[in-house]
């Protein structure tokens, strides 16, 4: 009978074991926290082998004993160790000298399932898949009889009718009558190249098996109607929702790929084809959509572009469940690719993606003003208009830079407003906006700004971006309008003034306007220092093209 | 023939008392009424008999009990008794009790403690034979097995795991029937004791598929695929993980008959062809059944698969007619093997009259290749040998014999059980290994030809089981 100390260890073994049994199921595999607890488990076990031998349990439904002294007790359904082994049958449980720290590994991942997931795992299959050499264990199976009597009966009742010596003896004289035939068959031996070309064909076995599905289900579908056609719908949005749940994102468009195909074969009945659309509403369904976030962010996907694959088939339903993920994304690429992903859907329904501009997350409504320029239609304008008094600055930003490439009537007003916003990058944005849009009114806008009073004692660098803008418009209108501003002098605030000398000059130099260079020369010489350099840069670009 | 139900309804009696006292005083002391009572009994009908033909002999061969050398019949009522007592007489080597005179009680109650006394014994046989010394008038005879067989206790496991599989799957096919939840667990497990067994000894499980008169045609049928089907991939090298799927899958190939009304599936007479059209059906509905039961995973994707395509042969004909389907999987082409050999060799299917096993696989040969894959039936046939368990066969001693199982090395000898001796007379079970050879070096025996052993009759599991 173990010992007192024996006992200890022992006990101490079974807690490290319900340790691990918490780590794996926290710590992915490829986490040091999950190797090292394997490692901790294994060398408690060594030291047990190494001193007392095979450790040999017996399993109680909740108790575990060494010996005849519980080294584990429990009477919870949570981390009942010995329940966990007993309720599959495990009676006697034997860690043995010899084993091995990948078997440990295997035996603690074993008892780490999470068996209340409901998926008919058993403890007993985990290990009998493990094929231990050093893990032995004692079932008993007679819990698994499903009717204990029925071998007997069986038996009994095969063996009733008992063989007829009379047929028997029938049998022998025909037997003796007849003229021995010929051997029916003969055996071949199985050559080299049988064994090659099995090994191809198991090879070839170990691939996707979704492909092959997919057609049965369709070649089902096409045949059946009414209830058996909706039976067999669900049967392939069942094996969508597989390879989606899976990662598996080419077999998903494999299996949406055939039903294009399918619900537009003219063969197909009318009222199939149609009611195949459940398919694609399944694909956009915001489960679905969900999953495939979460394989976006997981990063296994590989290539996203997949995805577009995937997306092609879905429709404007899909725009709402994507809304919803781009908010929750954690990585860049999955949020650059769900973005492609809408700019695709959106342009189907342009006023499904506007929803999303009531997001409450700002980067949300900022992404989806994002997708509205790559769309680029005018139509965005009026959803977009209230977004330019969102009070997040960088949506703002967004929508005034959308208005600058949509550009059109619409756009301007609001622009206009955005000119006034309180914040510097708004405004300058706006003023590359009208830039961008380059009309006349856009001009107009633009001019007026900077001849008004108070332009000047905006910051340099703001002054600059308007002068920039306006060198868009090379016209002599312009030209003009900048040469005056170079020979612009005041008495007070003479640094300011210098200042707009400076952009003029910046302005003229973008240009490659030749008339002010006797300008430009006079201004090299000015002290100031900043419209002295800005005069020189100008007279190169002018002179030397730089 | 009226005077011999007579005698086999006392020999039952006789041997259900014996159970019955043992039973009592396993729960009871000696001196309860019940026991006492129950000896009673036993003594009397005993001497009954003592008094007309002198001596009893009460004998265990195997799994039948004789009495004076005659066998008793099993019977339905007594089952679970006889089932108990052979246990108990096996537990302790017991293999015959004599009664050489009339016995009085105080004889059986000592045969009864010492019977008792002697079950957690290191060597019962001998304890129980000492502790009977005072009982004069009865003797005990050590166990003779038919044949020194070494697998004794894994022929037992063996039977064990078979007809827990075919009472398995007759209860999840029942559960599915009446529309309820079925766990797959137990299948995983069922078919887990299945792989182990093939590994360690293929022949034996094998051999339980020869066997062809149960009345469940669809469940044993399911499992006889199973096996044939794991063990074949066996030979074709899968590792256990694989096989278990494999195992899964064909287990459940038929699964879709659940779907098809009892009247229609056990029809005594051919099907109208609406009916044929409902039983072809059992393909495409086994899809449906595969995941309504068990969701989508892997494994349900393959059985889906083999329940689908089983019936499709190598070259597309057969049925479901399918338009655009790449070659067959795998995992169906030797379901669909496993299957087409249960199938022929089984009296309900759709051929009412089962081939002898020898035909069918020659059947089989022909359609290798067009309707079969040519280079998976070349596994199968080395697996199941050119007679196959179950076949009958007359040897060139002029016996007739049952084939039990496959020999590994020599195809043309495997093992068989002589059911006549040379002059055709019906002659006790022995079985005898075809590979012997005398001292001079030739073969004792060597298969003359097969026979079909429904022609005459012949219940192979008399033999075989
Ligand atoms: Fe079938
Ligand atoms: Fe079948």
């Amino acid at each position: 009978m173990p010992q007192a100390e024996e006992i200890k260890l022992g006990q101490e073994l079974m807690q490290s074991f319900l340790r691990a049994r918490k780590n794996l199921r926290i710590y992915p595999a490829n986490n040091p926290v999950y190797g090292k607890t394997v490692e901790d488990a294994y060398r408690k076990v060594i030291e047990y082998l190494d001193l007392y031998g095979d450790l040999d349990l017996k399993l109680r439904q909740n108790e575990i004993l060494l010996g005849d002294k519980p080294v584990f007790q429990s009477v919870e359904k949570e981390d009942n160790l010995a329940f966990i082994l007993f309720k599959d049958g495990v009676r006697e449980l034997s860690l043995q000298k010899g084993l091995a720290q990948n078997e440990m590994k295997g035996f603690l991942e074993a008892i780490s399932y999470d068996f209340d997931k409901g998926d008919d795992e058993d403890v007993v299959t985990l290990f009998w898949e493990r094929d231990f050499d050093h893990v032995k264990y004692i079932v008993d199976e007679n819990f698994l009889l499903e009717d204990e009597t029925y071998e007997a009966s069986a038996t009994m009742r095969a063996r009733e009718e008992e063989t007829d010596e009379g047929e028997l003896r029938r049998a022998y004289e025909e037997a003796l009558k007849e003229q021995a035939e010929a051997r029916v068959l003969d055996i071949v031996p199985i050559t080299r190249s049988d064994l090659d070309q099995l090994v191809k064909e198991i090879e070839k076995d170990s691939g996707d098996k979704i492909p092959r599905l997919t057609a049965i289900l369709i070649d089902m579908l096409v045949c059946s109607d009414g209830e058996a056609a909706r039976e067999n719908l669900k049967l392939i949005c069942g094996a969508l929702e597989y390879a989606v749940q899976n990662g598996l994102i080419y077999s998903a468009v494999h299996i949406l790929q055939s039903a294009r195909k399918t619900s537009e074969d003219p063969n197909v009945p009318e009222t199939l084809r149609r009611e195949m659309e459940q398919v694609f509403l399944f694909a956009s369904s915001p489960p679905v959509i969900k999953r495939l976030g979460e394989e976006l962010d997981s990063g296994n996907m590989g290539d996203l572009g997949i995805l577009m694959d995937y997306v092609r088939h879905l429709g404007r339903e899909a725009i709402s469940s994507f809304i919803t993920i781009l908010g929750e994304l954690k990585t860049i690429e999955a949020r650059k690719t769900v973005i492609d992903a809408l700019a695709l859907l959106g342009e189907k329904d342009i006023n499904a993606l506007a929803k999303g501009l009531s997001d409450p997350r700002w980067y949300v409504v900022r992404n989806i003003i994002y997708i509205f320029r790559k769309i680029g239609d005018r139509r965005a304008v009026d959803f977009l208009i209230r977004a330019a008094r969102h009070s997040d600055v960088r949506v703002r930003m967004e929508v005034i830079k959308a208005f600058g490439e949509l550009g059109g009537q619409g756009v301007i007003q609001t622009i206009r407003d955005a000119l006034d916003d309180p914040e510097q990058s708004v405004r300058t944005a706006a003023a590359r906006a009208l830039g961008q849009i380059k009309s006349e009114a856009a001009k107009k806008i633009i001019m007026n700004r900077l001849t008004a009073k108070e332009f000047v004692d905006l910051d340099f660098n703001e002054k600059k971006e308007f002068f920039e803008v306006l060198s868009s418009w090379n016209e002599s209108g312009v030209v003009e309008f900048l040469l005056r501003n170079l020979r612009v002098s005041s008495f007070f605030r003479k640094g300011r003034y210098d200042e707009i000398k400076a952009c003029a000059a910046y302005s003229l130099g973008l240009m490659g306007c030749k008339e002010a260079l006797p300008s430009l020369h006079r201004l090299r010489e000015s002290k100031n220092r900043l419209l002295s350099e800005y005069a020189y840069t100008a007279i190169k670009r002018i002179e030397y093209g730089k | 023939m009226e005077s011999n139900e007579l005698t086999q309804r006392f020999a039952k009696d006789l041997v259900n008392q014996i159970a019955v006292i043992v039973r009592t005083a396993q729960i009871h002391n000696p001196a309860n009424v019940a026991v006492v009572s129950s000896v009673e009994k036993f003594v009397s009908l005993v001497n009954t008999l003592a008094r007309e033909d002198g001596p009893v002999t009460l004998e265990l061969v195997g799994e039948y009990f004789y009495l004076n050398e005659e066998r008793i019949k099993f019977s339905m009522e007594y089952l679970l008794n006889f089932d108990f007592l052979q246990r108990e007489f096996k537990r302790r080597s017991l293999g015959s009790l004599r009664f050489a005179c009339e016995v009085n009680a105080g004889e059986m109650q000592t045969f009864l403690s010492a019977f008792l006394n002697s079950q957690y014994s290191p060597d019962p046989f001998d304890d129980l034979t000492l502790g009977m010394s005072a009982a004069n008038c009865i003797e005990c005879g050590r166990i003779r097995r038919i044949v020194e067989d070494d697998n004794y206790d894994l022929r037992k496991a063996v039977k064990r795991t078979y007809f827990n599989a075919v009472s398995y799957t007759r209860g999840v096919m029942n559960k599915i029937k009446a529309g309820e939840r079925v766990s797959i667990k137990r299948a995983k497990r069922v078919i887990e004791s299945m792989v182990d067994l093939l590994l360690e000894k293929e022949e034996l499980l094998l051999g339980m598929t020869a066997i062809k008169n149960y009345d469940e045609y669809t469940y044993h049928h399911s499992v006889n695929v199973s096996i044939l089907s794991v063990a074949l991939g066996q030979r074709l090298g899968l590792g256990k993980k694989a096989l278990m799927e494999l195992g899964l899958v064909a287990l459940f190939h038929d699964i879709g008959k659940t779907e098809i009304p009892s009247e229609i599936l056990n029809k005594p007479t051919s099907f109208t062809g609406e009916e044929w059209e409902m039983m072809k059906g059992h393909t495409l509905l086994g899809v449906s059944v595969i995941f309504r039961m068990k969701g989508f995973d892997s494994s349900s994707i393959r059985a889906a698969i083999a329940c689908y395509e089983h019936h499709i042969h190598h070259d597309k004909t057969g049925y479901p007619k399918v338009q655009k389907l790449s070659d067959l999987d795998f995992y169906s082409r030797i379901v669909g093997i496993a299957d087409q050999y249960d199938g022929m060799t089984s009296s309900r299917v759709y051929a009412r009259v089962p081939l002898a096993p020898d035909r069918a696989l020659s059947l089989m040969m022909k359609r290798a290749g067009a309707q079969l894959d040519a280079l998976l039936f070349k596994f199968f046939v080395n697996l199941v040998g050119i007679y196959p368990v179950g076949s009958l066969v007359m040897l060139d001693t002029r016996e007739l014999a049952i084939v039990c199982s496959a020999s590994p090395s020599e195809h043309l000898r495997p093992r068989v059980v002589m059911i006549t001796d040379d002059t055709g007379i019906k002659a006790g079970p022995r079985t005898v290994d075809l590979t012997e050879k005398d001292p001079g070096g030739k073969h004792l025996r060597s298969i003359v030809k097969a026979l079909d052993p429904a022609k005459y009759k012949v219940n192979i599991a008399e033999y075989l089981l």
